[in-house]
Protein backbone atom coordinates (compact mmCIF):
# COMPACT_ATOMS: atom_id res chain seq x y z
CA UNK A 1 0.00 0.00 0.00
CA UNK A 2 1.51 3.55 -0.88
CA UNK A 3 0.74 5.49 1.49
CA UNK A 4 0.15 9.61 1.23
CA UNK A 5 0.89 12.89 3.68
CA UNK A 6 -1.62 13.95 5.49
CA UNK A 7 -1.01 17.47 3.17
CA UNK A 8 -1.52 15.44 0.06
CA UNK A 9 -4.46 17.10 -0.63
CA UNK A 10 -3.63 20.57 0.42
CA UNK A 11 -0.30 19.95 -2.00
CA UNK A 12 -2.50 18.85 -4.59
CA UNK A 13 -4.35 22.51 -4.81
CA UNK A 14 -1.03 23.94 -4.77
CA UNK A 15 -0.22 22.63 -7.63
CA UNK A 16 2.18 19.20 -6.81
CA UNK A 17 3.20 16.25 -9.09
CA UNK A 18 3.11 13.54 -7.15
CA UNK A 19 5.20 10.54 -7.43
CA UNK A 20 6.28 7.23 -5.72
CA UNK A 21 9.02 7.06 -3.48
CA UNK A 22 10.30 4.31 -1.05
CA UNK A 23 6.64 3.07 -0.61
CA UNK A 24 5.35 7.25 -0.26
CA UNK A 25 3.58 9.27 -2.71
CA UNK A 26 5.18 12.32 -2.40
CA UNK A 27 5.10 15.38 -4.31
CA UNK A 28 8.23 15.96 -6.84
CA UNK A 29 7.69 19.20 -7.96
CA UNK A 30 4.93 21.75 -7.92
CA UNK A 31 6.18 24.61 -9.99
CA UNK A 32 9.80 23.79 -11.68
CA UNK A 33 12.92 21.97 -10.10
CA UNK A 34 15.14 23.88 -11.00
CA UNK A 35 12.78 27.08 -9.96
CA UNK A 36 12.44 25.38 -6.78
CA UNK A 37 16.00 24.90 -6.09
CA UNK A 38 17.16 28.28 -6.49
CA UNK A 39 14.18 29.92 -4.59
CA UNK A 40 15.58 27.41 -1.80
CA UNK A 41 19.30 28.68 -2.20
CA UNK A 42 18.16 32.24 -2.48
CA UNK A 43 15.54 32.60 -0.01
CA UNK A 44 13.12 30.12 1.32
CA UNK A 45 10.95 26.99 0.62
CA UNK A 46 8.76 24.86 2.78
CA UNK A 47 9.02 20.97 2.27
CA UNK A 48 6.47 18.16 3.74
CA UNK A 49 9.26 15.00 4.31
CA UNK A 50 6.68 13.23 6.16
CA UNK A 51 7.96 9.84 4.51
CA UNK A 52 10.99 10.40 6.64
CA UNK A 53 10.70 8.37 10.09
CA UNK A 54 10.22 8.91 13.37
CA UNK A 55 11.32 6.44 16.17
CA UNK A 56 10.93 7.59 20.19
CA UNK A 57 13.97 5.93 22.18
CA UNK A 58 12.88 5.91 25.49
CA UNK A 59 13.68 4.39 28.98
CA UNK A 60 17.50 4.57 31.55
CA UNK A 61 19.14 2.67 28.81
CA UNK A 62 18.28 4.98 25.65
CA UNK A 63 21.77 6.48 25.76
CA UNK A 64 23.32 3.43 26.02
CA UNK A 65 21.39 2.18 22.96
CA UNK A 66 22.25 4.30 20.79
CA UNK A 67 25.91 4.42 21.63
CA UNK A 68 26.04 0.67 21.15
CA UNK A 69 23.92 0.86 17.45
CA UNK A 70 25.37 4.10 15.88
CA UNK A 71 28.68 5.86 15.64
CA UNK A 72 28.19 8.34 17.99
CA UNK A 73 28.84 8.12 21.80
CA UNK A 74 25.65 9.66 22.87
CA UNK A 75 26.67 10.63 26.17
CA UNK A 76 28.00 13.50 24.49
CA UNK A 77 24.98 14.77 22.94
CA UNK A 78 23.82 16.90 25.67
CA UNK A 79 20.03 17.68 26.00
CA UNK A 80 18.83 20.09 23.18
CA UNK A 81 21.42 18.81 20.52
CA UNK A 82 20.98 16.97 17.61
CA UNK A 83 23.44 14.46 16.01
CA UNK A 84 23.93 12.99 12.26
CA UNK A 85 25.34 9.37 11.83
CA UNK A 86 24.89 5.90 11.08
CA UNK A 87 23.67 2.20 12.30
CA UNK A 88 25.87 -0.35 10.96
CA UNK A 89 25.61 -3.85 10.82
CA UNK A 90 28.17 -6.01 12.41
CA UNK A 91 30.25 -6.45 8.82
CA UNK A 92 30.42 -2.42 8.80
CA UNK A 93 28.30 -1.78 6.28
CA UNK A 94 25.11 1.13 6.99
CA UNK A 95 21.59 -0.37 7.57
CA UNK A 96 20.64 3.59 7.58
CA UNK A 97 22.02 7.10 8.32
CA UNK A 98 20.20 9.40 10.53
CA UNK A 99 19.90 12.32 13.14
CA UNK A 100 19.03 11.71 16.38
CA UNK A 101 17.76 14.48 18.56
CA UNK A 102 18.17 14.30 22.18
CA UNK A 103 15.14 15.98 24.33
CA UNK A 104 15.40 15.61 27.93
CA UNK A 105 15.19 11.91 29.16
CA UNK A 106 14.58 10.58 25.61
CA UNK A 107 15.51 10.56 22.22
CA UNK A 108 14.07 10.69 18.48
CA UNK A 109 15.50 9.08 15.76
CA UNK A 110 14.59 10.11 12.78
CA UNK A 111 15.46 7.08 9.68
CA UNK A 112 15.07 7.76 6.35
CA UNK A 113 12.12 6.93 4.83
CA UNK A 114 11.08 3.10 4.93
CA UNK A 115 13.18 2.64 6.97
CA UNK A 116 11.16 2.77 10.26
CA UNK A 117 10.74 -1.33 10.73
CA UNK A 118 13.84 -2.20 10.24
CA UNK A 119 15.83 0.64 12.53
CA UNK A 120 13.09 -0.05 15.03
CA UNK A 121 13.21 -3.73 15.13
CA UNK A 122 17.26 -3.73 14.95
CA UNK A 123 17.10 -1.49 18.01
CA UNK A 124 15.32 -3.47 19.91
CA UNK A 125 16.81 -6.53 19.06
CA UNK A 126 19.90 -5.33 20.09
CA UNK A 127 18.79 -3.97 23.19
CA UNK A 128 17.81 -7.45 23.99
CA UNK A 129 20.79 -8.99 22.77
CA UNK A 130 22.77 -6.51 25.08
CA UNK A 131 20.13 -6.20 28.16
CA UNK A 132 20.27 -2.58 27.60
CA UNK A 133 16.88 -1.24 29.35
CA UNK A 134 15.10 0.76 26.37
CA UNK A 135 12.85 0.27 23.93
CA UNK A 136 12.47 1.75 20.34
CA UNK A 137 8.99 2.59 19.14
CA UNK A 138 7.77 3.66 15.41
CA UNK A 139 5.62 6.61 15.62
CA UNK A 140 6.66 7.58 12.56
CA UNK A 141 2.62 7.96 11.32
CA UNK A 142 1.95 10.29 14.32
CA UNK A 143 4.12 12.59 12.85
CA UNK A 144 4.38 14.85 10.18
CA UNK A 145 7.80 17.12 9.57
CA UNK A 146 8.44 20.30 7.71
CA UNK A 147 11.29 21.49 6.49
CA UNK A 148 11.74 25.16 5.73
CA UNK A 149 14.78 25.82 4.40
CA UNK A 150 16.85 28.78 3.10
CA UNK A 151 18.65 31.97 3.65
CA UNK A 152 15.15 33.68 4.96
CA UNK A 153 13.94 30.04 6.57
CA UNK A 154 14.44 31.99 10.01
CA UNK A 155 12.64 35.47 9.24
CA UNK A 156 10.24 33.69 7.80
CA UNK A 157 8.98 31.05 10.73
CA UNK A 158 10.07 33.33 13.36
CA UNK A 159 6.89 35.81 12.50
CA UNK A 160 4.94 32.26 14.12
CA UNK A 161 6.57 31.93 17.49
CA UNK A 162 8.11 34.12 20.71
CA UNK A 163 11.12 32.39 21.13
CA UNK A 164 13.68 33.74 19.65
CA UNK A 165 14.86 30.88 17.37
CA UNK A 166 18.66 32.48 17.13
CA UNK A 167 18.72 30.81 20.47
CA UNK A 168 18.47 27.20 18.77
CA UNK A 169 21.74 27.09 17.09
CA UNK A 170 22.82 24.52 14.93
CA UNK A 171 22.21 21.01 15.78
CA UNK A 172 20.00 22.14 18.17
CA UNK A 173 16.71 21.07 18.57
CA UNK A 174 13.70 21.79 21.18
CA UNK A 175 10.18 21.88 21.90
CA UNK A 176 8.47 24.95 20.46
CA UNK A 177 5.04 26.63 19.79
CA UNK A 178 5.22 27.22 16.51
CA UNK A 179 1.87 28.48 14.53
CA UNK A 180 -0.17 28.00 17.82
CA UNK A 181 1.22 24.42 17.86
CA UNK A 182 3.41 22.64 20.15
CA UNK A 183 6.06 20.75 17.93
CA UNK A 184 9.74 19.91 17.97
CA UNK A 185 12.39 22.56 16.33
CA UNK A 186 15.91 21.27 15.27
CA UNK A 187 18.46 23.24 13.27
CA UNK A 188 18.74 20.57 10.88
CA UNK A 189 18.22 20.28 7.22
CA UNK A 190 19.23 18.67 3.44
CA UNK A 191 19.89 21.26 1.84
CA UNK A 192 23.28 23.13 2.87
CA UNK A 193 21.13 25.93 3.52
CA UNK A 194 20.54 27.92 6.64
CA UNK A 195 17.36 25.49 7.75
CA UNK A 196 15.07 24.21 10.23
CA UNK A 197 12.82 21.00 10.34
CA UNK A 198 9.45 20.60 12.75
CA UNK A 199 7.92 17.17 13.63
CA UNK A 200 4.45 18.19 14.34
CA UNK A 201 1.96 15.47 16.09
CA UNK A 202 -0.96 14.48 15.37
CA UNK A 203 -0.85 15.12 11.75
CA UNK A 204 -3.98 16.94 11.32
CA UNK A 205 -2.51 19.69 12.81
CA UNK A 206 0.22 20.01 10.31
CA UNK A 207 -2.17 21.47 7.53
CA UNK A 208 -2.78 24.80 9.29
CA UNK A 209 1.00 24.76 10.25
CA UNK A 210 2.12 24.94 6.42
CA UNK A 211 -0.70 27.45 5.18
CA UNK A 212 0.67 29.96 8.12
CA UNK A 213 4.32 29.52 7.24
CA UNK A 214 3.64 29.77 3.69
CA UNK A 215 1.73 33.22 4.11
CA UNK A 216 4.52 34.02 6.90
CA UNK A 217 7.21 33.26 3.89
CA UNK A 218 5.13 35.55 1.37
CA UNK A 219 7.74 38.59 1.70
CA UNK A 220 10.28 36.45 0.88
CA UNK A 221 9.04 34.52 -2.24
CA UNK A 222 8.70 31.17 -0.45
CA UNK A 223 7.42 28.57 -2.54
CA UNK A 224 6.28 24.87 -1.55
CA UNK A 225 9.40 22.40 -2.76
CA UNK A 226 9.18 18.87 -3.73
CA UNK A 227 11.15 15.85 -3.43
CA UNK A 228 13.23 16.52 -7.02
CA UNK A 229 14.47 19.92 -5.89
CA UNK A 230 15.29 18.14 -2.49
CA UNK A 231 17.45 15.91 -4.64
CA UNK A 232 19.32 18.43 -6.63
CA UNK A 233 19.67 20.49 -3.63
CA UNK A 234 21.58 17.34 -1.28
CA UNK A 235 23.26 16.57 -4.35
CA UNK A 236 25.61 20.13 -5.10
CA UNK A 237 26.55 20.15 -1.17
CA UNK A 238 27.33 16.56 -1.61
CA UNK A 239 25.18 15.48 0.84
CA UNK A 240 24.38 11.10 1.11
CA UNK A 241 21.07 9.43 0.03
CA UNK A 242 20.73 6.04 1.69
CA UNK A 243 18.93 4.80 -0.98
CA UNK A 244 21.75 5.61 -4.00
CA UNK A 245 24.69 5.92 -1.64
CA UNK A 246 24.87 3.03 0.37
CA UNK A 247 22.70 0.58 -1.61
CA UNK A 248 24.42 -3.23 -2.25
CA UNK A 249 26.48 -2.25 1.65
CA UNK A 250 28.78 0.36 1.82
CA UNK A 251 30.60 1.26 5.29
CA UNK A 252 30.87 4.88 6.72
CA UNK A 253 34.45 4.67 5.88
CA UNK A 254 33.93 3.97 2.19
CA UNK A 255 31.04 6.82 2.38
CA UNK A 256 33.68 9.37 3.93
CA UNK A 257 31.83 9.84 6.78
CA UNK A 258 35.40 10.02 8.84
CA UNK A 259 34.02 12.76 10.47
CA UNK A 260 31.24 11.65 12.38
CA UNK A 261 32.93 8.08 13.72
CA UNK A 262 33.62 8.33 17.05
CA UNK A 263 36.09 5.52 18.01
CA UNK A 264 36.34 6.56 21.42
CA UNK A 265 33.48 4.39 21.91
CA UNK A 266 32.28 0.28 21.23
CA UNK A 267 30.13 0.00 18.69
CA UNK A 268 28.38 -2.55 16.37
CA UNK A 269 30.24 -2.68 13.03
CA UNK A 270 33.29 -1.13 14.70
CA UNK A 271 36.02 -4.06 14.63
CA UNK A 272 35.40 -4.39 10.73
CA UNK A 273 35.88 -0.53 10.06
CA UNK A 274 38.93 -0.69 11.78
CA UNK A 275 40.11 -3.54 9.77
CA UNK A 276 39.14 -1.95 6.43
CA UNK A 277 40.98 1.35 7.61
CA UNK A 278 43.74 -0.95 8.91
CA UNK A 279 43.68 -1.98 4.47
CA UNK A 280 43.06 1.41 3.25
CA UNK A 281 42.87 0.11 -0.29
CA UNK A 282 38.86 0.79 -0.06
CA UNK A 283 36.95 2.60 -2.86
CA UNK A 284 35.47 6.24 -1.48
CA UNK A 285 32.67 8.76 -2.26
CA UNK A 286 33.79 10.96 -4.68
CA UNK A 287 32.27 14.00 -6.14
CA UNK A 288 32.16 15.29 -9.81
CA UNK A 289 31.20 18.27 -11.83
CA UNK A 290 31.17 17.86 -15.67
CA UNK A 291 33.38 19.54 -17.83
CA UNK A 292 32.07 18.64 -20.96
CA UNK A 293 28.56 18.50 -21.59
CA UNK A 294 26.06 15.68 -20.30
CA UNK A 295 24.52 14.27 -17.34
CA UNK A 296 25.62 11.73 -15.17
CA UNK A 297 22.85 9.32 -13.60
CA UNK A 298 23.14 6.32 -11.14
CA UNK A 299 25.23 3.63 -12.26
CA UNK A 300 27.10 5.33 -15.21
CA UNK A 301 30.68 3.76 -14.70
CA UNK A 302 33.28 6.05 -14.11
CA UNK A 303 36.80 5.52 -15.90
CA UNK A 304 40.81 6.32 -16.08
CA UNK A 305 42.57 6.21 -19.40
CA UNK A 306 39.64 3.46 -20.47
CA UNK A 307 39.95 1.43 -17.28
CA UNK A 308 37.27 1.19 -14.86
CA UNK A 309 37.75 2.79 -11.96
CA UNK A 310 34.26 3.34 -10.44
CA UNK A 311 30.47 3.75 -10.51
CA UNK A 312 28.10 6.81 -10.21
CA UNK A 313 25.48 6.19 -7.25
CA UNK A 314 23.74 9.69 -7.47
CA UNK A 315 23.74 12.31 -10.61
CA UNK A 316 21.69 15.58 -11.96
CA UNK A 317 22.40 18.59 -13.70
CA UNK A 318 23.10 20.97 -11.18
CA UNK A 319 20.58 24.09 -11.56
CA UNK A 320 23.12 26.21 -9.44
CA UNK A 321 25.69 25.48 -11.65
CA UNK A 322 24.05 24.42 -15.18
CA UNK A 323 26.93 20.87 -15.80
CA UNK A 324 26.09 18.13 -14.67
CA UNK A 325 27.04 16.92 -11.22
CA UNK A 326 27.81 13.69 -10.21
CA UNK A 327 28.82 11.37 -6.73
CA UNK A 328 30.33 7.84 -6.61
CA UNK A 329 32.27 5.11 -5.71
CA UNK A 330 35.66 5.83 -6.70
CA UNK A 331 38.99 3.86 -6.24
CA UNK A 332 41.31 5.52 -3.76
CA UNK A 333 44.26 6.20 -6.53
CA UNK A 334 42.13 7.98 -8.49
CA UNK A 335 40.20 10.31 -6.41
CA UNK A 336 42.91 13.21 -5.88
CA UNK A 337 41.42 16.67 -6.10
CA UNK A 338 40.80 18.47 -9.79
CA UNK A 339 42.43 15.31 -11.38
CA UNK A 340 40.00 14.36 -14.74
CA UNK A 341 37.97 10.94 -14.55
CA UNK A 342 35.36 10.04 -17.58
CA UNK A 343 32.22 8.99 -16.87
CA UNK A 344 30.41 7.10 -18.92
CA UNK A 345 27.02 8.25 -20.46
CA UNK A 346 24.99 6.24 -23.11
CA UNK A 347 28.85 4.79 -24.42
CA UNK A 348 29.97 8.20 -24.75
CA UNK A 349 32.59 9.46 -22.51
CA UNK A 350 32.10 12.67 -20.64
CA UNK A 351 35.07 14.39 -18.75
CA UNK A 352 34.30 15.32 -14.86
CA UNK A 353 37.00 17.18 -12.61
CA UNK A 354 37.14 15.55 -9.42
CA UNK A 355 36.32 17.96 -6.41
CA UNK A 356 35.81 17.84 -2.95
CA UNK A 357 31.74 18.70 -1.55
CA UNK A 358 30.13 21.12 -1.14
CA UNK A 359 30.56 20.75 -5.31
CA UNK A 360 28.64 24.21 -4.70
CA UNK A 361 29.90 26.56 -2.37
CA UNK A 362 27.99 28.06 1.11
CA UNK A 363 28.36 31.57 -0.94
CA UNK A 364 26.76 30.98 -4.19
CA UNK A 365 24.07 33.05 -3.46
CA UNK A 366 25.35 36.04 -3.01
CA UNK A 367 27.57 35.94 -5.88
CA UNK A 368 24.96 34.71 -8.35
CA UNK B 1 -0.31 21.65 -17.67
CA UNK B 2 -0.16 22.99 -21.18
CA UNK B 3 -1.93 20.70 -24.09
CA UNK B 4 -2.02 22.91 -27.51
CA UNK B 5 -2.98 20.27 -30.60
CA UNK B 6 -2.49 21.96 -33.10
CA UNK B 7 -4.51 20.98 -36.32
CA UNK B 8 -2.15 21.29 -39.17
CA UNK B 9 0.79 18.74 -37.87
CA UNK B 10 0.98 14.48 -37.47
CA UNK B 11 1.47 12.36 -34.52
CA UNK B 12 2.67 9.73 -32.61
CA UNK B 13 1.23 7.57 -29.79
CA UNK B 14 4.76 8.72 -28.35
CA UNK B 15 3.83 12.44 -28.41
CA UNK B 16 6.28 13.59 -31.56
CA UNK B 17 4.79 15.72 -34.20
CA UNK B 18 6.03 15.46 -37.66
CA UNK B 19 5.04 18.54 -40.10
CA UNK B 20 5.18 17.31 -43.47
CA UNK B 21 6.55 19.31 -46.19
CA UNK B 22 6.95 17.84 -49.83
CA UNK B 23 9.89 15.20 -49.09
CA UNK B 24 10.87 16.83 -45.10
CA UNK B 25 9.52 15.88 -42.70
CA UNK B 26 10.40 18.03 -39.37
CA UNK B 27 10.08 16.61 -36.34
CA UNK B 28 9.44 17.41 -32.61
CA UNK B 29 8.00 16.47 -28.85
CA UNK B 30 4.40 17.78 -28.39
CA UNK B 31 3.53 20.49 -25.85
CA UNK B 32 2.24 18.07 -23.70
CA UNK B 33 5.07 16.03 -24.01
CA UNK B 34 7.86 19.10 -22.58
CA UNK B 35 5.48 20.05 -20.13
CA UNK B 36 5.12 16.27 -18.75
CA UNK B 37 8.87 16.71 -18.50
CA UNK B 38 9.21 19.67 -17.34
CA UNK B 39 12.71 21.46 -17.15
CA UNK B 40 14.43 20.32 -20.14
CA UNK B 41 18.33 20.29 -18.96
CA UNK B 42 19.82 18.72 -22.03
CA UNK B 43 19.38 17.59 -25.65
CA UNK B 44 21.62 14.68 -27.82
CA UNK B 45 20.98 15.38 -31.32
CA UNK B 46 21.82 12.23 -33.78
CA UNK B 47 24.26 13.26 -36.61
CA UNK B 48 23.27 14.55 -39.84
CA UNK B 49 23.24 12.11 -43.22
CA UNK B 50 22.46 9.30 -40.59
CA UNK B 51 19.64 6.70 -42.15
CA UNK B 52 17.33 6.24 -39.42
CA UNK B 53 14.35 3.41 -39.38
CA UNK B 54 10.98 4.44 -37.77
CA UNK B 55 10.57 3.26 -34.09
CA UNK B 56 14.60 3.76 -34.05
CA UNK B 57 16.09 5.93 -31.12
CA UNK B 58 17.19 9.29 -32.79
CA UNK B 59 17.22 11.76 -29.69
CA UNK B 60 17.65 11.98 -26.05
CA UNK B 61 15.94 14.61 -24.20
CA UNK B 62 16.32 14.86 -20.19
CA UNK B 63 15.27 16.82 -17.37
CA UNK B 64 16.72 17.39 -14.20
CA UNK B 65 15.00 13.96 -12.89
CA UNK B 66 14.55 11.64 -16.27
CA UNK B 67 16.15 10.44 -19.47
CA UNK B 68 13.57 10.20 -22.18
CA UNK B 69 14.26 8.56 -25.56
CA UNK B 70 12.75 9.69 -28.41
CA UNK B 71 11.67 8.01 -31.21
CA UNK B 72 11.70 8.25 -35.18
CA UNK B 73 8.49 8.97 -36.18
CA UNK B 74 9.39 7.87 -39.84
CA UNK B 75 12.01 6.71 -42.03
CA UNK B 76 14.59 8.24 -43.57
CA UNK B 77 17.72 10.24 -43.59
CA UNK B 78 18.26 12.81 -41.18
CA UNK B 79 19.23 16.45 -43.38
CA UNK B 80 18.98 18.70 -40.37
CA UNK B 81 18.94 18.91 -36.54
CA UNK B 82 18.57 21.92 -34.53
CA UNK B 83 21.55 22.80 -33.17
CA UNK B 84 20.34 25.15 -30.73
CA UNK B 85 19.16 23.19 -28.06
CA UNK B 86 22.50 22.33 -27.59
CA UNK B 87 23.10 25.29 -25.95
CA UNK B 88 19.50 26.00 -25.04
CA UNK B 89 17.56 22.68 -24.68
CA UNK B 90 15.05 24.61 -22.29
CA UNK B 91 13.89 26.10 -26.15
CA UNK B 92 11.41 23.36 -26.42
CA UNK B 93 9.58 24.02 -23.48
CA UNK B 94 9.12 27.57 -24.36
CA UNK B 95 8.24 26.62 -27.83
CA UNK B 96 7.70 22.62 -28.36
CA UNK B 97 5.78 23.25 -31.93
CA UNK B 98 8.35 26.26 -33.40
CA UNK B 99 12.03 27.02 -31.84
CA UNK B 100 11.68 23.84 -30.18
CA UNK B 101 11.91 21.30 -33.18
CA UNK B 102 14.49 18.26 -33.30
CA UNK B 103 15.56 17.59 -36.39
CA UNK B 104 14.23 17.13 -39.83
CA UNK B 105 13.97 13.59 -42.38
CA UNK B 106 13.87 13.01 -45.85
CA UNK B 107 11.11 10.49 -45.89
CA UNK B 108 11.82 7.35 -47.73
CA UNK B 109 8.78 5.70 -47.20
CA UNK B 110 5.62 7.88 -48.19
CA UNK B 111 3.20 5.11 -47.35
CA UNK B 112 4.40 5.59 -43.39
CA UNK B 113 2.78 8.72 -42.97
CA UNK B 114 -0.53 7.05 -43.59
CA UNK B 115 0.36 5.85 -39.96
CA UNK B 116 0.46 8.83 -38.62
CA UNK B 117 -2.38 9.97 -35.92
CA UNK B 118 -3.59 13.70 -37.03
CA UNK B 119 -4.63 15.85 -34.53
CA UNK B 120 -7.98 14.55 -33.27
CA UNK B 121 -7.28 11.21 -32.72
CA UNK B 122 -3.48 12.59 -30.82
CA UNK B 123 -6.05 14.45 -28.54
CA UNK B 124 -7.77 11.29 -27.98
CA UNK B 125 -4.82 10.02 -26.18
CA UNK B 126 -3.51 12.93 -24.48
Amino acid sequence: MVKRSPLFNLQKTLGARFTEFAGFEMPIQYSSIKEEHLTVRKTVGIFDVSHMSNVWITGPGAEKLISLTTLEDASKIENNKSQYTAILREDGTVIDDTIFMHLEDKYMMIPNAGADEIVTNWLNEKAKEHNIDALAENVSDDYVILAIQGPKSRDAIQKLTKTDIKTVGFFGCQYINLAGVDCIISHTGYTGELGFELQITPPKKAEDVFKKILEAGKDYGIRPIGLGARDTLRLEKGFILAGNEFKGGRTPLEAVMSYFINWDHDFIGKDELLKQKEKGDYERLTSMICIEKGIPRQDCEIKKDGKKIGVVTSGTMSPCLNSGIAMGYVHPDYREKESIVEIMIRDKSVKAKVVRPPIVPKDWASQN
Amino acid sequence: MSNEVKSDLKYTDSHEWIKIKGKTAKVGITDHAQSELTDIVFVELPEVGKEIKKGEEICIVESVKSVTEIYAPISGKITNVNKKLEESPEIINESPYDEGWLIEIEISNNSEINDLLDSDSYKKII
